[in-house]
């Protein structure tokens, strides 16, 4: 049994489509990469675990995970609405919401903070009628929550939507017509249907949150321990020439990216393998008895 | 559609009773239909509208001005020179990956594509900061580049290289799945037929992708002009020098000068529904291209039925 | 359970799926709704259901109106096409489903549920996959599975639309008979939708013949098959030849010409004889034979010109020994005779 790297191919062009591939990542994405562990390196142990668990970075970690894991949550919730009214209902501009649901991928993210910014201060648009309640958005730490919110918004709504496309009208016939109710069929029937897919667009949008910046930089105040989103930290640190410091927070930025990598690169296999309608005969899965 | 259709749509012709069975009350419907619509209102539209209003709010003519100060132009060729290069470049990367991992396989494929997905998953705080620890002054290759007076970090080199690094998948995440899905057959038969390797890339490959290729192409540019975190770290702020337009925008907005920050930043704003339009049209494009190539493979579904012998 | 269908039309859109049927299936029948694509045969069947409503005409069972119920309320098992299994569910889960969802007070007790999901288990013979996903199965499991599923909940009626059509042949033909067993030992009225005649003429006690959106003939399978009652009936059971032809009172005519009538006749009602034999015939000469499969068949060219196929057994064509160009006498059995305008294009 010989290895072979490649199956056969009449196809040219690999060695050298390949070759420029791992080049041009290499360049730009590993060895770049590679350059910051190579720089925290330069630290010992014990130097590296001191400022890592600083107070500061830890109260940076709590605000941008803690923010993060909920705006991931309130995306999940209205995501899976937004979805489902996108796909099962009709109304008036529709496909205009539709494509808005875009507009966080495309605008940039120091519009985006400002704009959100300009909205939830004390004489924004929304901000002004929160204020005689004393709801503090702006420079607080719901306004980091409203900005991380608006910057995954698409992730779950667009993970979702096809996977709700490509259900089967007939499992709901079915599930209806063996007595379930339609509570009984969206609970039982759909939810655990697209499950996989909430989930996927669930992890990803809280990936984004965690390592976003410019969003969240202006409407968080950024006072120390308080509204200091890790990000920031490490710009600060930068500032201050504390370039071993900088490396260090973000060396644990960097692992927690890939952890959240390789969640999401596992939820979409196994989204994908629930999804699969093709009997065993196609799937390779051992053929069970005839008929 | 007769009438019938459009007012089962809206679900007032028929009683309760008569419902589909795959659909909910009528009541139900339109509260969720107003939930979701007044979550993406003010999610979405009220942070687009807040742009060109607070833009426009002290008149048209400091509008003007605001995007004709030296500076703000400077920002804006600075930015259009970053996703000037950027973009083909990631273009180019994205093309050549589609075709090694769309048409081939080979040992370590999966790995290579997580690795493309990389510069997406990290933070761009981050991705400004790594470039600063090879090119900046103690970073691995500064000495080399200080000693040649070759500036990359706080100045143009730099900000190009960290727009390249964080607008990297773009393209080619498009493109893989894209390419992969319509596999090889086509490329086959035009080699049979004696085309060589460029010309059947360039006759049978890329006009099956072209919808997607634009449309990797418009979201790179978007991000490319638009980002932030990155370019922020390695550019140094030194205005008129190395500050994009998002750059611009916040020295303005820190220097409490709302309305010129605005105007500068509902250009971007701009950019940003021109993107989303173009999307929505390529989208209907790539479908309508689908469904044609869609029609002329299925094959005509075999009757089964009687021979019928007809005088 | 009694069905029965009223004066039921339909339209989506500008296509008339059912125009006014009216149909009765007495308690315990296995009926087939037999018809081409478009005839409207799923469409009354989803009507039945409760899974479409008609635009007007009622729905009865057991004498009952119960056109205003919805699906969930008829209790009726529904066998989809594609099976429709509930992929995140194991084949237990699937069958047990509709025990489970039932509301608190008619609920049955886990172990209920159990030994009524191993009792169907044992029926559909897959006790052993109780426990796999639907896509580990083969296309002919998960339809089993999909009928176990629908008569776990005990259905006063059993729906099947084209169950078999997304099987490979063989399957299929082994899945036809078990559905035949399975009836012959339950007795559930049943009624399931198919377009190939085959199918129904072997499986069903009545053959419901659909076209267009209408009823064409209600029948056992040797009624419609050997009795058709209009063109299109004897068109689509089997073959048929086709001539021009006339009745003069007890005479039928066959003619080389358009005299408003069309005369029917099926390849295997044709006899082939050297002689005459005294019986009404015409001349053919013999064109092409197939001898391959259990019958033969024949086609010729009639003394008027038009082409004849003739189906006989193995041991008559051995008893003949035709040989191609030869000129032969060809002899009617059994003929129908119908009104051109009646008479219906190939579909």
């Amino acid at each position: 049994m010989a290895f072979s790297f490649k199956q056969k191919s009449i196809l040219p062009g690999f060695g050298l489509s390949l070759g420029f591939t791992v080049l041009y990542l290499s360049l730009i994405v590993l060895i770049p990469l590679s350059a910051t562990f190579l720089k925290a390196s330069s630290l010992n142990w014990p130097q590296f675990w001191h400022i890592v668990t600083a107070p500061r970075a830890i109260a940076s970690y709590e605000l941008s995970f803690g923010a993060s894991a909920i705006a991931a949550g309130i995306n999940l919730v209205f995501g899976l609405l937004v979805a489902w009214v996108l796909v099962r209902y009709s109304f008036p501009g529709k496909r205009l919401f539709d494509s808005m649901v875009d507009l966080p991928f495309a605008l940039p993210t120091a519009v985006a903070g400002i704009a959100l910014t300009a909205i939830y201060s004390s004489h924004g648009w929304i901000g002004q009628y929160l204020q005689p309640f004393g709801i503090k958005t702006a420079y607080s730490r719901l306004g980091v929550i409203i900005a991380l919110t608006f910057t995954g918004l698409p992730f779950v709504v667009r993970t979702v939507q096809p996977v709700l496309e490509d259900l089967d009208k007939e499992m709901e016939e079915a599930a209806a017509s063996l007595g379930a109710g339609r509570w009984q069929t969206i609970t039982r029937v759909l939810l655990p249907a697209i499950m996989p897919a909430a989930l996927t667009g669930l992890t990803m949008a809280f990936a984004r949150a965690v390592g976003e910046y410019g969003s969240v930089v202006f409407i968080s105040g950024n006072m120390p321990m308080r509204t200091e989103i890790t990000p920031l930290l490490i710009i600060t640190k930068l500032e201050q020439y504390d370039y071993a410091g900088a490396t260090a927070i973000a060396v644990v930025m960097l692992v927690v990216s890939f952890v959240m990598l390789l969640a999401i690169n596992l939820l979409q296999a196994w989204s994908r393998s629930r999804m699969s309608t093709k009997s065993s005969s196609e799937t390779g899965l051992p053929q069970l008895s005839q008929a | 559609m007769a009438t019938t259709f459009t007012l089962r749509g809206f679900g007032f012709a028929r009683s309760a009773k008569t419902e589909p069975v795959t659909t909910e009350k009528p009541l139900v419907r339109w509260s969720l239909i107003a939930v979701a619509v007044l979550f993406l209102g003010v999610f979405l539209f009220m942070p687009l509208a807040v742009v060109f209003a607070s833009a426009l709010a002290k008149g048209f003519s400091v509008y003007i001005s605001a995007l004709r100060e030296p500076d703000a132009l400077a920002a804006i060729k600075l930015t259009l020179l970053a996703a000037g290069i950027a973009v083909p470049m990631n273009l180019i990367f994205g093309v050549a990956a589609a075709w090694a991992i769309g048409k081939f396989e080979f040992f370590g494929k999966s790995f290579l594509v997580t690795l493309i997905d990389l510069p997406f998953s990290v933070s761009p705080v981050v991705s400004g900061l790594i470039y600063v620890l090879i090119f900046g002054l103690q970073g691995v290759l500064g000495p080399w580049f200080a000693a040649h007076d070759i500036k990359i970090i706080f100045a143009v080199p730099g900000i190009v290289l960290a727009t390249v690094f964080v607008t990297f998948p773009f393209v080619a995440r498009e493109l893989i799945p894209l390419v992969q899905a319509q596999g090889n057959e086509e490329e086959e038969a035009a080699l049979s037929l004696g085309a060589n390797g460029w010309r059947t890339f360039f006759r049978v490959t890329l006009p099956n992708i072209k919808w997607g290729l634009l449309y990797g192409v418009i979201l790179c540019n978007a991000r490319a002009m638009g980002e932030f975190g990155a370019v922020s770290v390695v550019s140094g702020h030194i205005r008129g020098r190395t500050n994009t337009m998002p750059l611009h925008i916040e020295i303005l907005y820190n220097e409490y000068r709302f309305a010129p920050a605005f105007a500068v930043a509902s250009l971007l704003a701009l950019l940003a529904l021109v993107t989303l339009v173009v999307k929505s049209v390529v989208e209907g494009k790539s479908e309508e291209h689908e469904a044609e190539l869609r029609v002329e493979r299925i094959p005509e579904p075999i009757v089964v039925g009687p021979e019928v012998n007809a005088a | 359970m009694s069905i029965e269908t009223i004066d039921i039309s339909k339209r989506f859109g500008q296509f008339k799926a059912l125009d006014s049927v009216d149909l009765e299936i007495p308690s315990g029948e296995l009926v087939a709704l037999l018809g081409p694509s478009g005839s409207g045969k799923t469409t009354l069947l989803r009507i039945i259901a409760g899974l479409e409503f008609a635009d007007s005409g009622a729905v009865r069972f057991d004498g009952k109106d119960i056109s205003d119920r919805s699906a969930r309320e008829r209790q009726v098992g529904f066998v989809f096409q594609h099976y429709a299994l509930f992929r995140h569910m194991t084949v237990f889960e699937n069958i047990a489903f509709g025990l489970k969802v039932r509301p608190r007070l008619h609920r049955p007790s886990r172990a209920q549920i159990r030994a009524k999901v191993q009792e169907l288990l044992k029926l559909i013979q897959l006790e052993t996959l109780a426990d796999r996903y639907p896509s580990q199965l083969s296309g002919g499991q998960r339809q089993r599975v999909a009928l176990a599923r629908a008569l776990a909940v005990e259905p006063s009626v059993l729906l099947l639309d084209e169950p078999f059509g997304a099987l490979d042949a063989q399957v299929r033909l082994e899945l036809r008979r078990w559905l035949r067993q399975l009836h012959d030992e339950i007795h559930i009225t049943s009624v399931f939708v198919t377009h190939d005649q085959e199918e129904a003429l072997e499986v069903a006690d009545r053959v419901v013949v659909m076209n267009n959106g209408r009823i064409e003939q209600v029948g056992s399978p040797d009624e419609v098959y050997n009795h058709p009652a209009s063109p299109f009936v004897y068109n689509f059971l089997g073959n048929v030849n086709l001539f021009h032809g006339r009745i003069d009172g007890e005479k039928t005519y066959i003619h080389e010409r358009e005299t408003g009538h069309v005369v029917y006749v099926r390849p295997h009602l044709l006899e082939i004889d050297r002689q005459p034999n005294g019986g009404s015939h015409f001349r053919a000469r013999i064109k092409h034979i197939n001898s391959a499969g259990p019958l033969v068949k024949v086609e010729a060219v009639a003394e008027w010109g038009d082409p004849v196929h003739i189906e006989m057994s193995q041991e008559r064509f051995q008893g003949l020994q035709l040989i191609k160009n030869e000129s032969v006498f060809v002899i009617p059995k059994d003929v129908k005779v119908f009104q051109s305008n009646e008479a219906v294009k190939a579909k």
